[in-house]
């Protein structure tokens, strides 16, 4: 994260929170967005994301804490006197106005001249030029999400605010749009905080993203760092697949911490285990499913010294193309997941062909067993 | 492939069925057959009658000929235009009022009312469980001159004011222009609440947010974005008030006096006590010939048909 000098463009959240009656949908918040980034708040329906971003906009009165942009406090104005434009969830364009109209609005409030200019200057860095004197009913749904950015844009707010803007259009367009609108932030460089429930489009999108659970900020950092080094089951989860491994400490060996989990030892980083360990202590291991290699058990002894390693049966697995995914019965995971490239196929690995996996221990990393061990995973967003 | 070969086969040596759309094809006609029938014989039938009424002459006596007489229109208008005028001009004032009363009080039923909403919509309904004629009625006690209404105008000296207006005379309300205006508002007044809430409810509250989102004050959102969008209902909302208090007799007939007859009082009388039916049927046609053509030219310079 790099954070600008002047601090002229940082949103900056502190202690924020949100409560309706009873339920507390945004738990008191620090959040610093630095200037000329592009931040995702990342969270299932309900985390308090979007709340979060209505607070920034205006939209939302916080319960608690404060707002401010650059220098500016900003926590009780209301949104026509925020220098803050939003991109609204289903783009809340203007019906009775043509796209020109729409996009000139915000240009007109303020009494700005040469609207024509910009207007025409923006629709084209949209590609909407032939479409100004059009009704938004009459556009698709992709061309409407670029109007609505249009209208944001075209007032060099210090802050773009986005919420699911590309959650009504369908998959191959979302994904053009993504690269659409990161275009369009290095361009013009202003911040952008993006509201997402689409771990995907977090990932690809965003500098940096916070995810939100419950109305916490579970973790922030770069997607890599996110999805290399989660320090909650919740993150783990819910960016990708994790594999988590109930295990005990047993001994630290120098940086190293030796575990155990069933009959085997497995080694984790000190430094990648987010949890206290003491030893007897319990630990969840997690490894990613496509740092895993695997061996049939007949090969077990080719398997380079100094890895993890579990055995298990191959449950099933699933051909997609560039990789083929297996379930694994493991006697310490009952569900492991394996991505394998598909470069050299053995023929041996079939479902009911008996496994050995391994791994780099360096992939390793150990969160605190006290959570919920399937938090994200959507099993538990079902059930919520 | 089990599941496949054992789904029944299609039936063999079955004729091609037949497009069910034969029967279909004649649906809306019989859906339109009551409504058509009811309206050729409680509308059409009347209509042509009256047409032919309107250029009859002769007397009740020797009877009525169709003698193309379009000379009873010519003098209709000459005897009757200030009527006219009146007609137009109290149901244009009455118009306005409900305007200015309805909109914000729809304003607050779609947006502001919350659990109350119900509420206050029978509220605005509830005086159609009382007859027309007896509202009205009502009002002649509320005007009265010896009542609080008129006696708090007095001591307020609003009437002196109205009756410089040449709106009210002395110190009465009642039998004055202003009477018959507020008798048109009050009855009028649902035709209007109604389409105006159904049209600004119906606007998305999201617009709000993204208007001031834009810079725009809450009062320019409404000027900008709430009015402009709620201008089918303000256009219909006017056109259900102004059209039936242009031919309204009631309110002028129980609240006002001899110098407030409107066109529908006129009408009333040619028909019901002179008996002259030719004057009569001219008359309603002229009326509806004004209200047509000024209701076509409002819903032209509105622009409203290609609003949602």
């Amino acid at each position: 994260m790099t954070t600008s000098n002047d601090g002229g463009g940082d949103v900056r959240l502190t202690g924020i929170s949100k409560t309706y009656g009873s339920f507390t949908a945004v738990h008191p918040l620090d959040l610093t967005v630095p200037q000329g980034s592009f931040f995702a708040l990342l969270g299932a329906s309900g985390c308090g994301k979007t709340t979060t971003l209505r607070m920034i906009a205006g939209l939302e009165e916080p319960s608690g804490g404060s707002v401010h942009l650059g220098d500016q406090e900003v926590t009780h104005l209301p949104p026509y006197k925020r220098p803050v434009n939003t991109v609204f969830q289903s783009y809340a364009l203007f019906p009775h106005l043509d796209i020109f109209e729409n996009v000139a609005f915000g240009l007109r409030r303020r009494g700005i001249k040469s609207v024509k200019k910009q207007v025409e200057s923006m629709l084209e860095l949209v590609q909407l030029g032939e479409q100004a004197r059009k009704k938004p009913h009459q556009l698709s749904g992709g061309q409407q999400q670029r109007v609505a950015v249009a209208r944001a844009l075209i007032n060099h707010p210090k802050v773009l605010l986005l919420d699911e803007p590309l959650g009504a259009l369908d998959l191959k367009l979302r994904r053009q749009m993504q690269l659409e609108l990161k275009r369009i932030q290095t361009e013009v460089g202003i911040t952008f905080v993006h509201v997402t429930h689409d771990q995907e489009e977090a990932m690809t999108m965003a500098d940096t993203v916070a995810v939100m659970n419950a109305g916490r900020v579970e973790q922030l950092g770069s997607p890599s760092d996110l999805y290399e080094n989660p320090t909650t089951t919740f993150v783990a989860n819910f960016l990708g697949t994790s594999n988590l491994i109930e295990a005990e400490v047993d001994t630290r060996s120098g940086e190293d911490i030796v575990l155990r989990a069933g009959g085997g030892k497995l080694v984790l980083p000190g430094s990648r285990c987010s949890a206290p360990t003491t030893a007897g202590g319990k630990v969840l291991v997690g490894v990613r499913p496509e740092k895993i290699s695997l061996a049939h058990a007949d090969e077990a002894g080719a398997v380079p010294e100094g890895r993890n390693r579990i055995t298990g049966r191959i449950a099933d697995s699933s051909f997609i193309g560039v990789s083929t995914q297996y379930v694994i019965d493991s006697p310490v995971c009952p569900e492991f997941e394996v991505y394998a490239q598909n470069i050299d196929r053995d023929a041996r690995l079939v479902p009911g062909a008996e496994v050995v996996l391994h791994w780099n221990p360096a992939h390793t990393f150990g969160l605190d067993a006290a959570q919920a061990i399937d938090a994200g995973t959507g099993a538990d967003e079902a059930a919520a | 492939m089990a599941a496949a070969t054992g789904a029944p086969p299609l039936t063999p040596g079955t004729e091609e069925p037949k497009p069910p759309r034969r029967r279909g094809r004649l649906t809306p006609y019989w859906l339109l057959l009551p409504g058509l029938l009811w309206l050729v014989v409680f509308f059409a039938l009347p209509m042509i009658y009256q047409a032919s009424t309107s250029v009859q002459t002769g007397s009740l006596e020797d009877g009525y000929k169709v003698t193309w007489h379009f000379v009873t229109y010519w003098d209709a208008l000459a005897e009757y235009w200030p009527q006219f005028l009146r007609s137009v001009l109290y149901a244009a004032a009455a118009t306005v009022l409900c305007l200015l009363l309805g909109y914000p009080l729809a304003y607050l039923i779609a947006f502001r009312a919350g659990r109350w909403r119900n509420l206050i919509m029978i509220l605005v309904i509830a005086p159609f469980f009382t007859s027309f004629l007896i509202r009205t009625l009502a009002w002649k006690t509320i005007l009265a001159d010896s009542g609080p209404v008129v006696g708090a105008l007095n001591t307020l000296h609003v009437l002196d004011v109205t009756s410089w207006l040449g709106w009210t005379a002395g110190d009465r309300v009642l039998a004055t222009p202003l009477a018959v205006v507020c008798g048109l508002t009050y009855n009028f007044l649902p035709f209007m609440i109604l389409p105006l809430y159904t049209s600004l409810e119906r606007i998305d509250g999201r617009l709000h947010e993204a208007a001031g989102d834009l810079y725009a004050k809450p009062s320019t959102t409404f000027r900008k974005v709430t009015f402009p969008l709620s201008m089918p209902g303000v256009v219909s909302g006017t056109l259900l008030t102004f059209i039936p208090a242009a031919g309204d007799y009631v309110n002028s007939e129980l609240l006002g006096s001899t110098d407030t007859r409107m066109i529908g009082n006129v009408i009333q009388t040619q028909f019901l006590r002179i008996l002259d039916y030719p004057t009569a049927a001219a008359l309603s046609f002229i009326l509806m010939a004004t209200i047509l053509f000024m209701v076509t030219f409002y819903i032209r310079r509105s622009g409203t048909e290609d609003l949602v």
